[in-house]
C-alpha cells in the first residue's frame, strides 16, 4: 500500500513537472515543437516599470550670483567669473592683499581667520610684499558623528555622493558647518586642497596647523626647499606634526612653475584621502600681488603679472580619484585607534580600485557648476593641470589641440613644444597648457560647447555610471545662459542632477526616450489561461512534494520506533 | 561692570599687533581669535535681576583627551552647572598650538544672534567672555566646531537651573547614539570571566529543569 503510494506520488511529480514545463515553454522540451503545433500565439512582452520620479532638480544651485561680476575690492581688480558658484571676491581680495592688509568689513565677508595670510615687507622694493606667512589647517569632510548617521561636515562631490576626505584648507574661523542645522561644510572646507600661490624669491613661511586627529606633514613636491625640517618626510627630514601641533616650513623658492604639495605621512592613504594640492610659484615681477589661495581651484580670479602678460585667463585643474573602500573607512568608526588600524594596516591599496573621479573636487554634473572653462575666440587660456590620481590620466579636449608649455614646472623648449589633443599626465605630474581658441582647424575647430575629460574611460563614470567622473566642458561664452550653464543642443542634463541617477535607478536615456524604448522592463504577470494553469499545476506540484515529505517522515518515524523496540 | 572684559592676552608671532583688536557687529576679533555674541549686562526675560556672578575657567587641548580613550581633543571640564539669571565670566584657555573654540548653542536668540555665544582662540592663549544664564532649566550644548573636534572629544554640556537631562556623547558623562563597535577582548581574565558566567547560566538552566521534572 505504502510502496504503491510512493510510486504514485513520484509519477505525479514527474507528470506535473512535464505539464508545468510544457505550459511555461514547450520549446524547452523540444526545440522544433512548432512543427507539430504550429507557431505559438503572440504574447506581448511585459510593459515598462513605472518611472522613478526624480522630482524637481536644481541645475545651478546659485547662492551668490552677484559674485560673478568683476569686482574691485581694496584696490584689487578681480576678474569676472562665469561659474554658477563663483569664488567669493572678498576672499580673493583677502588672499591677494593678505588678511592683515584688508579692512574688517572685507574680512567679515569671508570666514578666514585674521592670521590666515600675512603679507608684509617689500624687501626688493618692487611694489609687492616679500614676507608671506601662510597658515593651513587640516579638515575632515564627510566624517562620522557619534550623535547620528549624517556625515559631518558634509560635502557632496556629485548628487547624493559623500565620500570621506581630508583636505588642507586656509586657516578659518567660526563653525566648520554652515550652521547648527545645516551640517554641510562651510565654503572654505572643500575638495580639493586649495591651490597655493607664491612669488619666486618670496620669504614664505608655510605653517601647518594640525587641527586633524591624525599626524600629518607637508611635502613641497617640486618647490625649491631645503632638506632639514622642510621636506615633509617623516623618515628623513622631520618629525610628524601631531594633532594640536604646528610645523613651520620656511622656503624661498628660486624657480617658478606649477608644483605640488601633499602630506607625506602614510602617503598611500593620506594623499588619496585628499591631502594634496597645487603649489604654484609665480615669476618674480614688479607689483606682483599673487592670489595666495584659490579655494576650490578652477578659475584664478586674480592671475599673476607674469600670467596676465601672456594669457587672458588662468584655470587650476586638479584631477583626483577616490577609492571608497579607503575613503569611507572614516565613516565606520569614531575611534581614531580603530581608524588608524583600518587605514594603515587593513586597507591594501594594491587591491584598490578607484570609484569616483573628480575635477576640482567634484564629479559631473557638479563640474558644470564650478569647473566650466569659459572662453572667447582668439584667446589664450592658461590651464595648470595636476594629476592627483594613482593612475595616468589621458586628458582630452574636444575641438581643441592645446600646447604643453611646461612639465613639472619647467618650461618646454619653445622649439620642442607639443600641440596635441590627449595630454598624458603621470601621477603627481603637472603640465601647463596653452589653450588657444583660434579657429584654424588645429588649435580650435570653432566655437561651441566642447567636452573635456580624462579619456581613460573609467574616469568618465561615477562608480561605473556615465556620464559622471571628471567630465567638464570648454564653453564659448556666447553659449552661456543666464543660469551660468551652457545652452546645449543635446539631451536634457537634468536627470544627472538627481541622486537616483547615480544609484542606478534611472534608465540612462530616459530624458531622450519619449517612446520608452529603453525603459526598465516590468516582470511577467498572470494574463493568459496558460499562466493560470501553470500556477495551478505548480501548486499541485508543491502539494505532491509535501505528501512525499510526509511519507518520508513517517518512514523515518516508524524506523526509529522499530529500532527502539528492538533495543528494549 | 567691565572688569575683565577688555583684558586680552595674546601669544605668538604677532603679539605686537600690527592692527589692534576690532569691534564689529557685536564681536571682538583680532589676531588672537574672537569672541562673538557675548552678553555682559542685558537681562534675560523673566529675570528680575542678575542674581550673582561666577568666574569659570575652561582649558582646551589634547592634554585633556588622555582620560577618555578614543578621543584626541578635550576640555578640562565636560559639564558645567550654573544657577539661573547669573552672569558667568569665562576664562577660556587654549593649550594647543592650533585653533580651538568654546561655543554654547541654543541660548535665547534675543540675547545671542543664532542662539550662540562663541569664544575662539587661534593658537595657545587665553580670552575672557561672559554670558548671563536664562531663567529656565535647560541643558545647552558647548563644543569646539573645528571640523571633527566635537566628535573627537571637545564636547561639553552647560546645565542651567539643574538642566534638562544629558546630551549624547559627552566624554565621561553620556554614551554615543551612533555607537562604535569593538571586538571581544581575548585577554585571560576576560575569557575566564566569560567562561564562569556562561557556566553560571548553564548550571542555572539545568537546575531549573531538574527541579521541574521532580
Amino acid at each position: 500500500m505504502k510502496r504503491f503510494s510512493v510510486v504514485g506520488l513520484v509519477i505525479s511529480v514527474v507528470t506535473l513537472s512535464v505539464i508545468a514545463l510544457f505550459l511555461y515553454d514547450p520549446y524547452l522540451l523540444y526545440a522544433r515543437f512548432y512543427e507539430y503545433t504550429g507557431m505559438p500565439g503572440y504574447q506581448a512582452a511585459p510593459p515598462a516599470q513605472a518611472k522613478t520620479d526624480i522630482g524637481k532638480v536644481t541645475i545651478c544651485d546659485e547662492q551668490y550670483p552677484e559674485w560673478r561680476k568683476a569686482y574691485t575690492v581694496g584696490g584689487i581688480k578681480i576678474q569676472a567669473s562665469d561659474a554658477c558658484n563663483p569664488d567669493n571676491p572678498y576672499e580673493v581680495a583677502a588672499f591677494v592683499r593678505g588678511t592683515n592688509n584688508v579692512i574688517m568689513p572685507v574680512l567679515m565677508r569671508t570666514q578666514l581667520s585674521d592670521d590666515a595670510v600675512i603679507k608684509t615687507n617689500d624687501r626688493d622694493g618692487d611694489g609687492d610684499p616679500d614676507d608671506i606667512v601662510i597658515r593651513v589647517e587640516v579638515a575632515e569632510l564627510n566624517g562620522r558623528s557619534p550623535d547620528g548617521l549624517e556625515f559631518i561636515p558634509g560635502f557632496e562631490i556629485a548628487p547624493g555622493i559623500r565620500p570621506g576626505a581630508w583636505v588642507f584648507a586656509p586657516k578659518s574661523r567660526g563653525m566648520s558647518t554652515v550652521n547648527r542645522q545645516d551640517l554641510n561644510a562651510n565654503r572654505l572646507l572643500r575638495l580639493p586642497s586649495a591651490p597655493i600661490r607664491v612669488e619666486a624669491g618670496d620669504n614664505v613661511t608655510l605653517i601647518l596647523e594640525n587641527t586633524h586627529y591624525f599626524p600629518h606633514t607637508i611635502h613641497l613636491h617640486g618647490v625649491d626647499h631645503s632638506y632639514s625640517e622642510t621636506d615633509g618626510v617623516p623618515q628623513t627630514s622631520e618629525k610628524m606634526t601631531m594633532p594640536g601641533e604646528q610645523h613651520v616650513y620656511k622656503i624661498k623658492p628660486r624657480h617658478a612653475g606649477t608644483m605640488f604639495y601633499h602630506c607625506h605621512v602614510q602617503v598611500q592613504v593620506h594623499m588619496m584621502m585628499g591631502l594634496q594640492g597645487l603649489f604654484i610659484v609665480e615669476e618674480n615681477k614688479p607689483n606682483n600681488w599673487v592670489q595666495t589661495f584659490n579655494v576650490g581651484a578652477g578659475k584664478v580670479r586674480y592671475p599673476s603679472v607674469g600670467v596676465k602678460k601672456e594669457y587672458a585667463q588662468e584655470y587650476d585643474l586638479h584631477y583626483q580619484a577616490i577609492d571608497t573602500s579607503l575613503n569611507n573607512l572614516i565613516q565606520t568608526s569614531n575611534d581614531p585607534r580603530q581608524l588608524a588600524k583600518k587605514m594603515n594596516r587593513l586597507y591594501d591599496i594594491t587591491d584598490g580600485t578607484d570609484d569616483y573621479f573628480m575635477l576640482n573636487g567634484r564629479s559631473f554634473p557638479y563640474t558644470l557648476r564650478e569647473s566650466l572653462i569659459t572662453v572667447e575666440p582668439n584667446q589664450h587660456t592658461k590651464m595648470r593641470v595636476l594629476n592627483g590620481t594613482p593612475e595616468v590620466i589621458a586628458l582630452h579636449t574636444h575641438g581643441h589641440k592645446a600646447t604643453i608649455t611646461a612639465y613639472d614646472g619647467v618650461d618646454v623648449n619653445p622649439a620642442a613644444k607639443i600641440t596635441r589633443d590627449v595630454y598624458s599626465v603621470s601621477p603627481a605630474q603637472r603640465i601647463d597648457l596653452d589653450l588657444y581658441t583660434k579657429d584654424d582647424g588645429l588649435h580650435s575647430y570653432g566655437d561651441g560647447v566642447w567636452l573635456m575629460h580624462d579619456h581613460a574611460e573609467r574616469a568618465i563614470t561615477t562608480d561605473g555610471i556615465a556620464p559622471g567622473g571628471n567630465v567638464s566642458q570648454i564653453v564659448y561664452r556666447k553659449y552661456l545662459n543666464k543660469n551660468a550653464m551652457a545652452t546645449l543642443q543635446g539631451e536634457d542634463v537634468s536627470p544627472y542632477f538627481s541622486p537616483e541617477y547615480y544609484k542606478g535607478n534611472l534608465p540612462s536615456w530616459s530624458a531622450a526616450d519619449a517612446f520608452g524604448f529603453f525603459d526598465d522592463v516590468g516582470g511577467r504577470s498572470i494574463e493568459t489561461y496558460k499562466d493560470v494553469l501553470l500556477v495551478i499545476v505548480l501548486g499541485m506540484l508543491i502539494g505532491v512534494l509535501f505528501l512525499l515529505l510526509n511519507v518520508l517522515y513517517s518512514f523515518l518515524h516508524e524506523t526509529s520506533v522499530k529500532l527502539k523496540k528492538r533495543g528494549s | 561692570m567691565k572688569v575683565g572684559l577688555m583684558l586680552l592676552i595674546t601669544f605668538g608671532l604677532y603679539s605686537s599687533a600690527s592692527y589692534s583688536e576690532m569691534n564689529h557687529a557685536g564681536m571682538r576679533m583680532g589676531e588672537w581669535g574672537m569672541v562673538m555674541h557675548e552678553n555682559i549686562s542685558q537681562l534675560p526675560q523673566s529675570c528680575a535681576k542678575i542674581e550673582g556672578v561666577q568666574d569659570v575657567t575652561i582649558k582646551a587641548g589634547r592634554e585633556y583627551a588622555k582620560k577618555y580613550p578614543g578621543t584626541i581633543f578635550g576640555y578640562d571640564t565636560h559639564e558645567f552647572s550654573f544657577p539661573k539669571c547669573t552672569r558667568i565670566n569665562f576664562t577660556f584657555i587654549n593649550e594647543d598650538n592650533i585653533r580651538h573654540q568654546f561655543m554654547i548653542h541654543g541660548l535665547p536668540t534675543y540675547l545671542h544672534p543664532q542662539g550662540m555665544f562663541h569664544m575662539e582662540l587661534y593658537r595657545e592663549g587665553e580670552v575672557k567672555g561672559s554670558f548671563i544664564t536664562p531663567n529656565s532649566e535647560q541643558t545647552y550644548l558647548a563644543h569646539c566646531d573645528v571640523a571633527q573636534h566635537m566628535e573627537k572629544g571637545m564636547k561639553a554640556q552647560v546645565k542651567v537651573g539643574g538642566g534638562s537631562g544629558n546630551l549624547p556623547s559627552i566624554p565621561g558623562i553620556s554614551g554615543q547614539l551612533n555607537q562604535d563597535n569593538y571586538g571581544f577582548d581575548f585577554g585571560a581574565i576576560n575569557i575566564a570571566l566569560t567562561i564562569v558566567l556562561l557556566l553560571v547560566g548553564f548550571v542555572f538552566c539545568m537546575f531549573f529543569f531538574v527541579w521541574r521534572n521532580k
